[in-house]
Parts: C-alpha cells; structure tokens; sequence
C-alpha cells in the first residue's frame, strides 16, 4: 500500500492529508481532513486537480484599461498557463456594465 | 450633506470601513459618512484579482472586486454617505477630524464616534536594510500586483521574490501567467510565510523554486537590477557566505510584511500595542479614547478578509451604540496577556459582558501543543504557525468568573506532555 500526502487547497485551512492508495491504485482511506467536504476535496486534488483561473483582459478603455475576469468553473491546474495566453489574444472593445 | 450631523464618520473604505460602516447603519446610526482616498470604494480588494475571497464569510469563492462589490451595493443600497478622493489629514483626541478634497476644500467636522479602518501598508526595502546598490526594479509585492492587475504593466521579465507572504505568493503565480520568469521565492525562516494553500496553488503548480532558510545578501546593478546574491542563513537568520550564489534577474519583489498604517491613531493620542502595531482594543473595538473604534488591518494584520470584515463589523456595531449613547454598565476589564510561545493577541481587554472571540497569532512554528487561556480554556493543536491567526470564542459564562477575581489573563502555547 502507498502513502500519498495532499495538502488539501478547498479552503484555508490548508489541511495535510495522507491517502492511503493500494496496488491498483485505489484510494483505501484518507486521514488528516477537517470538514465534511474534505475527502471529496482531496478525491479531486489526488486524481484531477482543478482550479478557477483569474486574469485581465484588455479593455481599450485609457481610465481602467484591465477588467478582471475568472472562469465560471474550475479548469485543470495544467491549463492555466494555456488560458493566460489565451485571454491575451482578446483585443475588441469591451464595454463594461455595472463596473 | 451636513457634516455637523454625522454619527459615525469611517476612516477608509477597504473591506473593513465598508463592513463597519453598513453594520452602523443597520444598527440605527443615522448619518454615517465614510471617507476614501482613492477614487473608488474598495480599497486594495480591486487589485486582489485572485480568487478566494469570501469562503467563510459567504460560503462562496469570490474575487477581490466580486467581495468588494458586494459590500459597495449595500452602501449604496443603505443610502451610506461616502466622499471619495478625500483624505483625513487630523483626527484629535476630542475627535475632531479634518480632511481634505478638490471639491469642498478643508472639511471640518466633529463626528458622534469614529471608525479607524486605515488598513495596513508594506515593509520596504528600507526597512530591511540589503546591502548593495540602489537600482530600479525593486517594487513592494503589491506595488507590482498593482502595476499587473490595474494599470496593465509588468514590471519585469526575470523576477526573484523575497519573502513568502501571501501577497508575494500571489504574485508569483500571477507573474509567471502573464508570461514572466519566477526564478525563485527566498525566505528567511524555515517555513512559508503565507497560507499554505497558496504555495502549492502559487508554487509548486507552476514550479517555482522555495528557497526556505535564504535570504538577499547583496543588489547588483547600476540603473536597473541586474542581480541578487542570496545566501543560505543559520539559525541566528544570519547569512553563510559560503553558500552564496547570484541569481540573475531584473525586478526584485519584497513580500516581507505588513503593519498597521496608524499616523491618524497616534494623533488622535490612541495607545497603540507593540506587539500588533496597531490599536489596544476591547472586545468591542473601542480603542482607548473613547468613542474611536477601530476594525480589520489597521488593529492587527488578519490572514483572511473574511476575518478583517467580521472585525470591522463590530467596531462599527459599537460605533453606532456609542454614537446613539447607548448605556451599558461597563465592568472592569480583563488584559489579555501573551504568554508562552504567544506574539499578539486582539483583544487585548475584554469585559466579558458577551461572547468573545480572541484572534492569537504564535511566534514560532510548534507541533503537539495546548492553546491555554489561563484556567479557563485549553484547546490541543496538532500544530501552530505564525502564519495562521487562531481564534478561540470564549464564552461570557467562562469570561465572568474571572471578572474582580484577577486583573489577567496569560494566553499560553503549552508543549503536550509526553503521556499525553
């Protein structure tokens, strides 16, 4: 059986975790969490890590030329990079409401 | 508006001023005017682009400005009056308080009660004291957070970062998205400055080198920065220089620190605590002059603005009791007083006519221990960290026996015995 340690990221709590993971790879039981959403944090954080990504985007506008924007679910940690790049490519005219 | 009529006039509008002032309001204080120097209610949340924001206190993952806004929609909603570009330059024990804008000019006005919530500012180079040149390219870490959130500049392509607080953290992440190099986050003490979910979202996804136990020993370059040397550091945190190596950057980052901004505080004669940097308070936020309360950064530097509002809300709850003279019988108080393994504790008084939470902050990192409050709370903590404030709620039942039987109250880090 594997130990794994997880530093569960669902709050700030930050708990330290260990994943006890048998020969095939099944998670047998998780120790260390704090609260009820815990496992099913660090289930996540072990087999699929995800986070909500936050950048700017241009908005061609002299006074507040940065609107900041965030992904209205999270994404696979090894695609932030690639959504950082992405949001640079957009260079239309936004118009801001209720800003 | 009539500034002769105001009932609680609120220092800043970050996180801590918007709470404190829409508590008053809703706890009846009629006028209640907030003063704001930027041109935006807000603060610093705006810059804070980052998500995490509101997890306790609306059970929700929100963004600086999401947070931010929602507190600005209930001061409008409120109908709370608020003058923006506007800088209070005096408040004066009597509680007379002087700021000034482009429009009305010098503002004069005697509020019922005042809020402090000023927030806190970053320790700089200057108070570090890194031998070397003077160059450009040496930016506090929210100085740059700034530059890359609001005004759309980076402020440079290689970056090393000293100091692992949260706002360096941050940045770090932040910087490396926008397509710069992180070269390395050098710190100090043995451990990470910040919150731990942020080293492994900020650093170890993007694989950023954490150089615990290092620190800067010498700026390199003439008008811009051109290097740093850093050194491994022994445990009196002074540098080996037989470890020295330089690292080749153009933008030096320093997350190293946050104090309480408290000219206004002094002037107003407010006893300040050395230990925290900012106001002595009771349980209420009153600060030693009475009728000034105070909430959030500006008393002591929180961790979460979850926990900067909730404090700012009863500064502002008190405020508007106060300012309606509200009576109350005022028991004689307890001092909180830090014990072993203890930096600071806020309050630093209580009365214990209600329930009470106290915010502690440890001095060093210290596994298997008893968080004491003198006999009257024991709580055993796998481990404790300067980085994370504790806070314990006490009750008023456990409070009032101690009232009249002694003066203080020791906070302790008890070590865990072994049989335990």
């Amino acid at each position: 059986m594997n130990e794994e340690k997880i530093t569960c990221v669902g709050c700030p709590m930050g708990c330290e975790t260990t994943l006890y993971v048998d020969a095939r790879g099944k998670v047998i039981k998780i120790e260390g969490y704090k609260c009820k959403d815990g496992p099913r944090w660090v289930m996540e954080e072990y087999q699929n890590p995800v986070r909500i990504f936050t950048g700017t985007i241009l908005t061609q506008k002299s006074s507040t030329p940065l609107l900041p924007v965030r992904s209205n679910r999270p994404i696979l940690k090894t695609k932030m990079k690639e959504a950082a790049r992405t949001l640079i490519k957009i260079k239309r005219f936004i118009r801001v409401f209720n800003g | 508006m009539k500034f002769s009529e105001i009932d609680v006039a609120v220092i800043g509008s970050g996180p801590a001023g918007m709470a404190a002032a829409i508590k008053a309001k809703e706890e009846g204080a009629e006028h209640v005017l907030i003063f704001e120097r930027q041109e935006q209610l807000g603060g610093l949340l705006h810059q804070c682009i980052h998500n995490g924001f509101g997890l306790f206190y609306f059970g929700q993952d929100l963004t600086g400005p999401e947070y931010g806004r929602r507190f600005v929609k209930r001061i409008k909603d409120l109908g709370i009056e608020v003058l923006l570009e506007t800088m209070v330059t005096q408040i004066s024990p009597e509680k007379e308080l002087m700021a000034i804008n482009k429009h009305e000019g010098p503002i004069c006005l005697k509020p019922k009660s005042i809020v402090l919530a000023m927030g806190c500012r970053e320790r700089t180079r200057g108070q570090l004291s890194i031998p070397g040149t003077r160059p450009a390219g040496i930016f506090t870490a929210g100085t740059a957070q700034r530059f890359v959130n609001v005004e759309g500049f980076i402020p440079g392509k290689r970056v090393v970062i000293l100091g692992s607080g949260d706002i360096g953290l941050i940045m770090a992440r932040r910087l490396t998205l926008e397509g710069a190099e992180v070269k390395a986050v050098v710190e100090i003490l043995p451990y990470v400055g910040g919150l731990i979910r942020n080293e492994v979202q900020c650093l170890h996804d993007f694989h950023i080198p954490l150089l615990l136990e290092h620190t800067v020993t010498q700026i390199h370059g003439e008008k811009r920065i051109e290097a740093v040397t850093i050194a491994k550091v022994d445990k009196d945190k002074k540098p080996i220089y037989s470890t020295e190596q330089i690292i080749e950057c153009d933008t030096l980052l320093l997350s190293v620190g946050l104090i309480p901004e408290n000219e206004l505080s002094k002037m107003a004669g407010v006893e300040l605590d050395p230990l925290t940097g900012g106001p002595v308070v009771d349980e209420h936020r009153e600060t030693s002059v009475a009728g000034i309360f105070a909430g959030g950064n500006v008393v002591h530097v929180h961790d979460l603005v979850d926990h900067v509002s909730w404090e700012a809300e009863v500064a502002g709850t008190w405020a508007a009791r106060y300012a309606k003279k509200y009576m109350f019988e005022k028991k004689p108080k307890l001092v909180l007083r830090p014990g072993r393994n203890i930096r600071s504790v806020v309050p630093q008084l209580i009365r214990g006519q209600e329930d009470t939470s106290l915010y502690i902050r440890v001095k060093e990192l210290e596994e298997g221990v008893w968080l004491k409050v003198d006999e009257i709370y024991s709580q055993r903590l796998r481990v404790v960290k300067p980085s994370e404030m504790i806070k314990v709620t006490l009750s008023k039942n456990q409070i009032e026996p101690m009232i009249g039987k002694t003066e203080e109250l020791t906070i302790s880090c008890e070590r865990v015995g072994k049989h335990e």
